[in-house]
């Protein structure tokens, strides 16, 4: 997907390539309209980055596909599906997870028990399954101890397991917050912001992380301000000015689109990274 | 049986029952976090429809009400029990679905003077302000106990129940389901990003609880034979709060202990201690304001209750200690080794 930087585009592309897609997306906050026509495809198996200045509506737009809040106008596809409007859970059943720009944890929780609570399908949800069939819930509970702790390996947060997740640091909510959404093996995993706030190595750290995600066929849509990072890990890169897709391509052809530099790209060239 | 022992498994009654209450509130607001001030409702619900079911018809009887099935103990009070169930669905349906924590708790705590309100006025309901009476003993047929064997036998009954519902409720709270109802409590936008339907999972919580504090109430009933709005002034509900906060939030154990201090020690032990010379009934009064100033102290010295809650450690749900786990570094040491590595601080 070596596609040049193309001014307003509509999101092109057949369906079934593009994982994600939205259309005319509009969202108004009291006459302020943080998102207003977004249209995107998000493509299937790489890591997009969605940019922009502050207040663009990124996390708006986020909200919106991931089902935490409606819009007033336009539509959204998962695969050939589509969602628009849907409530936030079903969202997440149909394979798309997403993370917060602020990490919320679940605080009274154990680190590990934050990643059991994202395992799908679980049987001993369901109150008469662990009276009557007690054997398949503790056997499905015992596989997804195993998988979860192999998760807090890989994130370098076993040690941290029996932690209440309220004590970890800005680092390692972020961390958890990551794997928290792998354990519920998306198709779709949308990120916002997922290294802001931390350390220099760290960020390399979850670069990798996204990068094996991406091995593993996760379709990643990324909000990150960090053009060093979307250089280094980002496919594809969505620019999103004032509520509206403004371009999009490879970062390449974009530092040489005038319009998206004027939008955004100017004030931080020199710099190579906005926070 | 002398009269001590009367007081002493009335005491024990009322910690059992406080005890299944004190579930029953703990799984709505302890592990779910909704906020159900009408409560005491609930509990009301399930006493009078006890009495009802087990009441014969009511011609003739001197008193107004519905139904008046003769059923037997405990036919009716599981009818009671599911009764208040029901009538949890009913209210989620209109109130928990649109409303935030705090807007919820409003229109719960008028539902609970509007239901009161009713069955205080609407005397053909159950029976108005007199509330039911003459509802017959449980197994009276049967066993023929005289009123001073039957306390003590009834204390254990109402016991056996309660450690029924105790097991029943820590296998639910230790299942997924319950680590789902604290997931929402905590955060319920976080539960719906990972795919649960909170609004479905709370409704569950309230049946349950539900379930609970029409059991509790039915017990009540059957224990006394009567009921009537004095015994469920809507800020009955917070006793039952207390019970949760002053016991410990999330942990069944600590229920027992908040029921044996707050529901026996402060509500009904008084009752029986000497009245104070020249102030007769003081020790009554005094209640509300001992629960009070005890609850302020609780949340300011020992938040979590005098047990904290379980905290649900890897080991305890089976998971071997993994000795060879390699990134054991901790993430400060292992970002600083990173940092080195490349050499290069991330632009
Ligand atoms: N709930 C809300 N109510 C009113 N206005 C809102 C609300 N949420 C967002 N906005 C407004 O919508 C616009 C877009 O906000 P949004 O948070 O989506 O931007 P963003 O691109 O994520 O910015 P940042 O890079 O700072 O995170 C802003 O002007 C913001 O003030
Ligand atoms: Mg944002």
């Amino acid at each position: 997907m070596k596609s040049p930087a193309t001014i307003g585009s509509s999101g092109g592309g057949a369906f079934g390539e593009a994982a994600l897609r939205c259309e005319g997306v509009t969202k108004a906050f009291q006459g302020v309209h943080a998102v207003n026509g977004a249209g995107f495809d998000v493509p299937r198996g790489q890591v997009t980055a969605l940019i922009g200045p502050n207040g663009a509506g990124k996390t708006t737009l986020v909200n919106i596909l991931s089902g935490f809040m409606t819009c007033d106008r336009g539509r959204e596809f998962i695969g050939a599906t589509e969602v628009t409007n849907w409530p936030s859970h079903r969202i997440a059943r149909m394979g798309l997870m997403r993370t917060f720009q602020l990490s919320r944890e679940l605080g009274g929780l154990t680190v590990l028990e934050n990643l059991l609570v994202a395992a799908k399908d679980q049987a001993g949800e369901v109150l008469w399954n662990i009276f009557l069939r007690p054997g398949m819930v503790r056997r499905q509970e015992r596989d997804n101890i195993e998988r979860a702790l192999d998760l807090l390996e890989t994130y370098g947060l076993y040690r941290l397991r029996d932690a209440r997740a309220s004590e970890l640091s800005g680092g390692q909510k972020k961390l958890l917050e990551i794997s928290r959404a792998v354990m519920a093996q998306p198709n779709i995993l949308l990120l916002d912001e997922p290294m802001a706030g931390v350390n220099p190595a760290l960020i390399d750290r979850i670069g990798g992380y996204i990068l094996d995600l991406k091995r593993d066929g996760v379709t990643v849509l990324m909000v990150e301000h960090n053009l060093n990072v979307v250089e280094r890990i980002c496919d594809h890169v969505i620019v999103l000015a004032e509520g509206r897709t403004l371009a999009e391509g490879r970062l390449s052809g974009l530092r040489e689109n005038e319009q998206v530099v004027k939008a955004y790209l100017g004030e931080v060239i020199d710099a190579g990274t906005v926070r | 049986m002398n009269g001590t022992w009367y007081y002493v498994f009335t005491l024990v009654f009322f910690l059992f029952d406080y005890f299944i209450l004190a579930m029953g509130l703990n799984i709505q607001y302890g592990e779910t976090g909704i906020l159900n001030f009408a409560y005491i409702g609930f509990v009301a619900i399930g006493a009078y429809v006890t009495g009802v079911m087990s009441l014969p018809n009511s011609a003739g009887t001197g008193q107004y009400y519905i139904l008046g099935l003769s059923l037997p103990f405990p036919v009716n009070l599981l009818v009671g029990g599911l009764t208040a169930s029901a009538f949890a669905v009913v209210v989620a349906l209109i109130a928990l679905r649109r409303l935030r924590t705090d807007y919820l708790a409003m229109v719960l705590i008028s539902l609970s003077l509007v239901l009161y309100d009713v069955c205080n006025n609407y005397v053909p309901l159950f029976n108005g302000a007199d509330g039911l009476y003459n509802v017959p003993e449980p197994f009276a047929g049967v066993l023929h106990l005289n009123t001073n064997s039957f306390i003590p036998f009834f204390a254990g009954v109402t016991g056996v129940i309660a450690l029924l519902m105790w097991w029943v409720m820590s296998r639910v709270t230790r299942s997924p389901a319950g680590r789902t109802f604290r997931a929402i409590r905590d955060d319920d936008v976080v539960a719906a990003a990972l795919g649960k339907d909170v609004f479905r999972q709370q409704l569950k919580s309230m049946i349950i609880g539900s379930f609970y504090a029409g059991i509790g109430g039915g017990l009540i009933m059957q224990f006394s034979g009567s009921f009537n709005p004095t015994a469920w002034l809507p800020g009955e509900t917070f006793v039952v709060f207390a019970v949760i906060l002053v016991g410990g939030v999330g942990n069944n154990i600590g229920l027992l202990v908040g029921a044996l201090v707050v529901e026996t020690l402060l509500v009904h032990l008084p009752a029986f201690l000497p009245a104070i010379p020249g102030h007769p009934g003081l020790i009554e009064y005094m209640d509300a304001a001992v629960i009070g100033i005890l609850l302020m102290a609780m949340l300011w010295f020992r938040p979590q209750g005098l047990v904290s809650e379980r905290v649900h450690k890897a080991a305890s749900m089976g998971a071997r200690e993994r000795l060879n786990t390699g990134a054991t570094l901790t993430l400060d040491e292992e970002a600083a080794a990173l940092a080195h590595a490349t050499g290069k601080p991330e632009a």
